[in-house]
């Protein structure tokens, strides 16, 4: 094998995220498995399937540099180094677009929002706290109430022409306030589509915490919920920058930009 | 080290039982506007309310709402635990309205045969320094009647000089702090800081010599990616520097109630004071106390933040606020804007009284190393 490879592997609550990039930084493959309890099996799973997509590969063993990221990222033991996901998904935004300088990432069990410098680094970041609300744990709970998957609710929120606001924030008061207005039968679409409007809030709360600059993007899973993007982008008023690869990834491909850069450096 | 962990896992520890048993009276208090000296004269000795390991406000939040912060919810929880019940009173100060919740629930559920409640001014000029020459003479005398203990000038200046032979050891230990290789990790120090604020000082010191002693002949203590300095709210369990330790982030410097700076300036007797030793300890709180409820204060607590990040080669200020901390909450806006504007990188943290989220802590604290370049 004379071609080198490094990787970057995000170990979510909800997903283990893979990226694999080539010597001249191009992605060359990409892989995303659920979590296992393991945070190390769901890495390996990740980093296996992915480096099986690249000619010649063969196994993760190969790759000349890893780099961890995601609340797993410390049990990933043959990552040469571990880097957070916050300067990760700002790392790897800044590697699909330039102009964007702000990120919303809603993953499995946090919210972030991140200004990104003119060099790809973190400008400033803002978390949720210790709360489930707005996350994709919380959007997760919620679809199980309507008994359909993510996308599937995703779809439903789109066809709402009206919205009925879920007020609660709690993502427990959250559930109830569902159940009971869909017991009242109240339209399921303008339902899912206040759930996803309670999101956007709340991300919308974020941002302003760090200054929202344009370009906005979104990534982490929940970015692929057209619902919650409608959602956002009439809470900020403000369009939200498409990327070119799955949003799902950008934590991982920032990984492997860093380490193709062999680290921080 | 272990030995300060051990004296950190109750309230009320075994250097205070043992000082009980020997007849001394222990007098729990909230706030450093209470000069610790003070509760050293004659029989008395301070022990700062603490509530380690809280595991749950079941009880508290019947009587405080969600919205008082976890630290004075925690010590509600702990008195009516009977956690407390060794003390042989308390001294409260008006803080923040959420003490003042506190004191007053625990004078409805938990009253013990004395409670005092220190008025503070929330301004410092001569009128107030005599009134709180006043308040503190005022908590003498009632001191001295209730427990029959010599409050006199003499009996104040005695513990007023052990109290700085005790602050002078932190103190130095504390400047172990600052070269570029320390000695001591803030974890450590902290844990050896918190242990002496809930024992009794006499009894505790022997041990925290014999720690300087061993830090001493150290090489140093590795390598941190980055020196950071915590300011904010009460931060009683080290457990939080611990975990900002862990992601390379040495804590060099702090600035909150229990933190050494600048909290540990001996008390100046006989000097400014015409040997009042009361006067000179209402003089001392103001102003080693740097706390958001004081007004017009605001100025003066920026500058030793921007002095100390100067001094001790901060590279980052961690700004730590219980949530709901309403004068550490508000205080932190500007704070924050302030110390950005001096090119001072700052994280804001958002927490509960007792430790926990370790991972989102984690992150946190590790990209903010990140985005500093570190």
């Amino acid at each position: 094998m004379t071609q080198k490879y490094v990787g970057g592997c995000d170990v979510g609550s909800t997903t283990g995220k893979a990226a694999i990039l080539d010597e001249t930084g191009k992605v060359v493959a990409s892989a995303i498995v659920p979590s296992e309890i393991d945070p190390e099996i769901t890495s390996l799973k990740a980093l296996e399937q992915a480096c099986g997509q690249v000619p010649g590969l063969g196994s993760y063993k190969n790759l000349a540099r890893i780099v961890g990221t995601g609340y797993g990222r410390n049990e990933v033991p043959f990552a040469h180094e571990n880097i957070s996901e916050i300067s990760c998904h700002a790392m790897g935004t800044f590697y699909c677009n330039r102009d964007i300088k702000t990120i919303v990432d809603i993953g499995g069990q946090d919210v972030k929002t991140i200004s990104i410098a003119d060099d790809g680094s973190v400008l400033e970041f803002a978390m949720n706290d210790k709360c489930a609300a707005g996350t994709g744990r919380f959007l997760e709970a919620m679809s199980r109430i309507f008994r359909m998957d993510l996308d599937q609710f995703s779809l439903l929120s789109l066809k709402a022409v009206k919205i009925i606001p879920v007020t609660a924030q709690c993502s427990v008061f959250a559930e109830s306030e569902v159940i009971s207005l869909l017991a009242r039968k109240s339209p399921p679409e303008e339902v899912a589509a206040g759930i996803n409007a309670a999101v956007a809030k709340r991300c919308f709360s974020l941002l302003k915490r760090i200054g929202m600059r344009p370009l906005v993007t979104v990534t982490g899973g929940c970015a692929k919920n057209q619902g919650l993007i409608k959602a956002i982008k009439k809470s900020i008023n403000m369009e939200v920058a498409p990327l070119p690869v799955d949003p799902q990834i950008i934590g991982a491909l920032g990984a492997a930009v860093f380490a193709g850069r062999s680290g921080r450096g | 080290m272990k030995v300060f962990q051990d004296l950190l896992e109750t309230p009320l520890n075994y250097l205070v039982e043992q000082a009980a048993a020997d007849g001394r009276i222990p007098i729990g208090y909230s706030c450093s506007f209470v000069p610790e000296a003070f509760l050293m004269a004659d029989k008395l000795f301070p022990v700062r309310l603490h509530a380690p390991g809280v595991a749950g406000t079941e009880i508290a939040d019947i009587y405080l709402s969600n919205f008082i912060c976890t630290y004075t919810r925690s010590l509600l929880e702990f008195a009516v635990d009977d956690r407390f019940d060794l003390l042989k009173g308390w001294v409260f100060v008006p803080s923040c309205v959420h003490m003042q919740r506190l004191y007053d629930n625990l004078e409805y559920l938990k009253k013990p045969a004395f409670s005092h409640i220190l008025d503070v001014p929330r301004k410092v000029t001569a009128a107030t320094l005599a009134w709180q020459t006043e308040e503190l003479q005022a908590l003498a005398d009632k001191l001295a009647s209730h427990f029959g203990v010599d409050m006199s000038h003499d009996s104040l200046n005695a513990a007023i000089a052990q109290w700085n032979r005790f602050a002078a050891v932190i103190q130095a230990i504390g400047e172990l702090r600052k070269p570029p290789d320390p000695l001591i990790t803030g974890t450590e120090f902290h844990r050896l800081l918190m242990a002496a604020l809930v024992s009794p000082k006499d009894l505790i010191l022997p041990k925290i010599l014999d720690f300087k002693k061993e830090i001493e002949k150290r090489d140093g203590i590795g390598k941190f990616r980055a020196r950071l300095m915590v300011t904010g709210s009460h931060l009683h369990d080290p457990e939080l520097i611990r975990v900002m330790e862990s992601q390379g982030g040495l804590v060099a410097a702090d600035l909150f109630c229990t933190g050494s700076i600048p909290g540990f300036m001996p008390v100046e007797i006989g000097m400014k004071t015409n040997s009042d030793p009361i006067r000179a300890l209402a003089e001392h709180a103001f102003k080693k106390t740097l706390c958001p409820r004081m007004m017009e204060d605001f100025d003066r607590r920026l500058k030793t933040i921007i002095d100390t990040v100067r001094e001790y080669r901060i590279d980052g200020v961690v700004i730590e606020i219980i949530k709901f901390c309403d004068l550490w909450g508000v205080d932190s806006m500007p704070m924050v804007a302030a110390l950005r504007k001096e090119g001072i990188p700052v994280l804001k943290l958002e927490r509960e009284y007792a430790p926990g989220g370790e991972g989102q802590l984690r992150t946190r604290i590790q990209a903010f190393i990140e985005s500093m370049g570190k």
